[in-house]
């Protein structure tokens, strides 16, 4: 009876020891589209480096950007698997940090979580992004500079208001690479939140229309009320 | 008999043992600790939703779009980091006339997309920030709630 009590106790704690391990044979995936590109599509390799097999239950994405699916189910110990991802653009710009997760059989390893970085190249900076005022207060004007970082010039060649109580005029500082906006409420007597329509001439059609924030806002009190934030 | 029932015991133990410490050291150990884990400096819970507000808040759901058009919290307004602007662009008329909390949920607890809207909102429109929150939880834990 003892040795059957000791084979049951090793063979529970070696058991207790062997895990999964699926590891990406690089650190983080980089993902780095051209600027008229919508979509960039992605293959990755990863190991299961684990003494044991794992059995992939779900694929998860924090956003509808990414998606990835991976080419079988059940990876044994030692096998090399592959991925592929997806990445839609549609409006992001700039480095974005997302990451897909894949939930696993394994209670050493219930989830995997694969990162990776996506570098959108910006074709058109507008800065600042938004403009503000405050109510009763100065309503001079101010100025957003719009920079196309491309090395094809581009022009604006509209520019309108959503909101009547602001006057707006453009001038172009360089020809097809720097413009200045210049924006000033007729009044700062009431909440206005606005937006500008920028048109360009670009080839990419979603270059053609960007959009620049207004606001004229209740200036935020000095401390929060207590009755306010839970 | 005494063996069997010593045999099941020290199982047991042992089980329990290995459970424990598994969940101890693991780095993303089941999120059984995240019912108790207190609220964030940006994120308000549905209790205090019901509590403080009465309900009464501006819902904006940072889910993707057929997410949200399959349900979503009722009056929510889709704001998620895909069409940010454009639909930001819709909803400044409600914005402008809003004198409610805001509050941004998106798919779960592990999901990011409501900061990220948030931020993004935060640095487009002056709202207040203690005005601007994040739902804990997300949709699943309205859901849980209804």
């Amino acid at each position: 009876m003892k040795r059957h009590s000791l084979l049951t106790c090793l063979s529970l704690v070696l058991a207790s020891s062997l895990h999964a391990d699926l590891v990406l044979e690089v650190q983080t995936i980089e993902l780095k589209p051209k600027p008229e590109d919508e979509t960039i599509q992605t293959d990755f390799i990863f190991h299961n480096k684990g003494s044991k097999p794992v059995k992939v239950l779900s694929i998860d994405s924090a956003c509808s950007c990414l998606s990835a699916s991976l080419d079988k189910a059940i990876y044994q110990p030692g096998e090399k698997g592959v991925g592929k991802a997806d990445f839609k653009i549609s409006s992001f710009i700039g480095r974005h940090e997302k990451s897909v997760h894949i939930q696993t059989d394994d209670p050493a390893q219930p989830e995997w979580v694969i990162p990776f970085i996506i570098e959108v190249p910006e074709v058109i900076k507008i800065e600042p992004k938004s403009l503000q005022w405050w109510i009763g207060e100065d309503g001079s004007a101010q100025v957003t500079r719009v920079t196309m970082m491309g090395t094809e010039p581009m022009h604006i060649v509209n520019l309108t208001s959503t909101r009547e109580r602001v006057e707006f005029s453009y001038r172009e500082i360089i020809p097809g690479k720097e413009y200045e906006i210049t924006v000033k409420p007729t009044d700062t007597k009431e909440v206005m939140l606005g937006a500008l329509k920028i048109e360009t001439d670009s080839k990419i059609p979603k270059y053609q229309r960007q959009l620049s924030f207004f606001s004229v806002y209740r200036r935020p009190a000095a401390e929060p009320t207590p009755e306010v934030k839970p | 008999m005494k063996a069997a029932l010593h045999q099941a015991l020290l199982l047991i133990v042992l089980a329990s043992a290995a459970a424990i410490t598994a969940f101890w050291l693991h780095p993303r150990a089941p999120a059984l600790y995240l019912i108790e884990e207190p609220l964030q400096p940006d994120e308000v819970s549905l209790k205090d939703i019901t509590q403080h507000w009465k309900g009464k808040v501006l819902w904006l759901d940072a889910r993707p779009l057929d997410q949200y058009t399959t349900a979503h919290i009722p009056g929510a307004r889709s704001l998620n980091e895909q069409h940010f602007e454009d639909q930001l662009l819709e909803m400044l008329d409600i914005l402008q006339t809003n004198n409610k909390p805001i509050i941004i949920y998106c798919g779960g607890q592990k999901c990011e997309a409501s900061r990220h809207v948030r931020e993004k909102l935060l640095s487009r429109v002056p709202i207040e920030r203690e005005k601007c929150l994040v739902l804990k939880g997300g949709f699943p834990a309205w859901q849980a709630a209804q």
